[in-house]
């Protein structure tokens, strides 16, 4: 058996595009040649390459959670799916529980437990049994060990009071179990979950962590991608964090933070916000990755900014806003968070 | 880091495995249709409406004592002017009900998102594709059923010949029918917007096949496309079995060219669907919507 639950050796995936469709990592004749050419019924468009992976190496080791952080289109689901043999690398090698996932694909669909489309992956007219029994029998499992398994995944996931009504009365979070116990059912060494707590309500999200955290006590690997920072930080052993088909950073979350150990993170709510003030906090010495979000339907934003020194920035960042109808409404010095490290590391945020 | 804690997977593999995962595809399809209550409105009145179009022009033009039958019968045949056209709107609309339900049966799995969670258990794939087409071949047989009750109520449509043939020439043709159903399942995943072609194939059935007329009426280069449609030889053998009272050797020169074509699309179909995988895994196809 390898050592490693999951590894990846320079996985490269290249894919169609179309010239002309905003693909910032285009490559092929369309790319280098600028002339528009006239269009002819026989001939046939220039191949053009999109690169969302570029060269990803991962090691995961068995029995580790490990996130894989990045904003949308940044390479983290094609990664995920070619792990998972839904999709085939371009080049580069990837083995899951050992196994190849080209050439071994059925072995590494038995090793895995997946969730990647939540609750849009098991059957709305079917009941949360229904769906675990045919599920089951999907995944090989011997008829009177799979029953077994059904009942023991019913009641772990509080199903048991709702198991034989149709999912389409459930729940969203109801939904998501379903989907997180049609993972575990095989009880596969790797479980891969993409974005598991997304649309959940605060208590479910809870819930669904600490049941990620006994999962790992119980032995499975499982890589975890997920949008909310404080959950990656909280339960994983380890973060990738995947920007333009590369990982740019790879460590523990204390080891990522400790990256900006050095820099303050000044959060502002201002009113009022133009572009240009943003322009002139940026010019100030020691003040990088300003980042600004709207709240909501009002006018008032939420800045976010790297600060060498707080001190010495404070008074110029508090000079430039004052006036011409903006006004500062909260300011906050805090310590840099894991979403900083990733602001810092790729100049945008999660969320972007 | 503790490696004895690691879990191993339950499942088993081998050939019964795959034949349990393909009895809870059935299963799962079954149950799904008998939950869509829709259906049973749509099992009584479509086998009506449809050829109740031809039958209505059928009788226009033959006038209202039906004298001008009398050129129909001596084209064709056939003295069951009504029975005639049922037999051929009816294999028509199970070549377009299996285009539909068939073909459209993975592009539907993919829409509602469950076609990914499907792909990633170690299953054997096609058995998807031919996990539809069971509860398909039932529900189409209730569909001909029917066909014939309302019929033989309504329109006092009787057979003049043996069930025994007609299932016979209907078993016969299933491959062709839904190995061309395969093919095209698979080409819709690739393309996705696929109702053109649908309206393509229907309206070739109709117009080479000679679902209301005979085909000797069409001109000789039509006549000669109508012979590589296997619908072509499904209608007549139907319509042998069921009105000349035609046996099996009667029969056999429909059944034979049947079963050729039969063979020629479950091939198709099958090596159409490996096609589909390798390519969806090369561009992601089966995660897009």
């Amino acid at each position: 058996m390898s050592d490693f639950a999951i590894e990846a050796t320079q996985l490269v995936k290249k894919f169609p595009a179309r010239p002309g469709t905003g693909d910032k990592k285009i490559e092929g004749e369309a790319a280098s040649s600028p002339k528009k050419k006239r269009w002819q019924f026989w001939k046939k468009e220039p191949k053009v390459l999109f690169t969302a992976v570029d060269g990803v190496d991962l090691q995961i080791q068995r029995g580790e959670i490990f996130g894989l952080l990045g904003p949308n289109g940044a390479g983290k689901s094609t990664t995920i799916r070619m792990l998972c043999t839904l999709l085939e690398p371009t080049s580069g090698t990837a083995r899951v529980n050992g196994f190849d996932v080209v050439k071994q694909a059925n072995d590494v669909r038995r090793s895995l437990g997946t969730l990647l489309a939540g609750e849009r992956s098991i059957y709305w007219k079917l009941s949360g049994r229904e769906n675990l029994e045919y599920f089951a029998a999907l995944y090989h499992i011997p008829q009177p060990i799979a029953k077994k398994r059904v009942e023991e995944l019913i009641e772990r996931m509080e199903l048991k009071d709702r198991a034989n009504e149709l999912v389409e009365k459930y729940s969203t979070g109801m939904r998501q179990r379903v989907a997180i116990a049609k993972a575990l059912l095989a009880r596969p060494p790797i479980l891969l979950l993409d974005e598991p707590t997304l649309g959940l309500d605060p208590q479910a999200a809870r819930r669904l962590r600490e049941l990620i955290a006994e999962l790992k006590q119980e032995g499975h690997t499982i890589l975890l991608t997920t949008h909310y920072m404080e959950e990656a930080d909280q339960l994983s052993d380890r973060i990738g964090i995947i920007d333009t088909g590369k990982v740019i950073a790879l460590d523990t979350p204390a080891g990522l933070k400790r990256r900006i150990d050095q820099k303050e993170v000044i959060k502002l709510e201002v009113t009022g916000w133009h572009d240009e003030i943003g322009d002139k906090i940026k010019s100030i010495a020691g003040i990088e990755n300003l980042i600004t979000r709207q709240q909501g339907e009002a006018d008032l934003w939420e800045v976010n900014m790297q600060a060498h020194n707080s001190r010495t920035a404070i008074p110029r960042i508090v000079e430039h806003i004052s006036g011409n109808g903006t006004r500062l409404v909260n300011m906050n010095i805090v310590k840099p968070s894991l979403e900083d490290v990733f602001i810092h590391l790729t100049g945008k945020a999660l969320r972007d | 880091m503790e490696t004895s804690l690691t879990p191993r997977s339950l499942g088993q593999r081998g050939l019964l495995s795959d034949i349990r995962a393909f009895r809870a595809i059935l299963r799962r399809e079954w149950t799904i249709f008998r939950r869509y209550p829709s259906w049973i409105i749509a099992l009584l009145i479509w086998p009506l409406i449809f050829p109740m179009m031809y039958i209505l022009t059928g009788r226009a033009l033959s006038g209202v004592d039906g004298s001008g039958l009398a050129v129909f019968t001596k084209l064709t045949g056939a003295t069951d002017f009504i029975g005639y056209v049922v037999i051929g709107t009816t294999v028509w609309m199970w070549q377009n009900i299996v285009l539909w339900d068939v073909g459209f049966a993975l592009r539907n799995e993919q829409m509602r998102g469950t076609l990914e969670s499907n792909w990633l258990s170690p299953t054997w794939r096609f058995s998807y594709l031919l996990g539809h087409t069971g509860p398909q071949i039932i529900s189409m047989g209730m569909f001909i059923l029917i066909t014939a009750i309302e019929f033989g109520l309504i329109f006092d449509v009787r057979l003049n010949g043996s069930v025994w043939m007609i299932m016979l020439t209907m078993l016969t043709a299933i491959p062709a029918i839904y190995g061309l159903g395969f093919a095209f399942a698979s080409l819709v995943i690739t393309v996705k917007e696929a109702n053109a072609f649908v309206f393509l194939i229907r309206g070739l059935v109709m117009i080479f096949c000679g679902i209301t007329f005979p085909i000797s009426l069409l001109p000789g280069w039509m006549q000669a496309v109508a012979k590589w449609m296997p619908q072509s030889y499904l209608i007549h053998a139907m319509r042998e079995a069921a009105f000349s009272n035609a046996g099996i050797a009667e029969l056999s020169s429909d059944l034979i060219p049947l079963l050729l074509f039969g063979t020629f699309w479950l091939i198709v179909g099958y090596f159409t669907f490996l096609w589909m995988e390798r390519r969806a895994r090369q561009t992601g196809a089966i995660g897009q919507y």
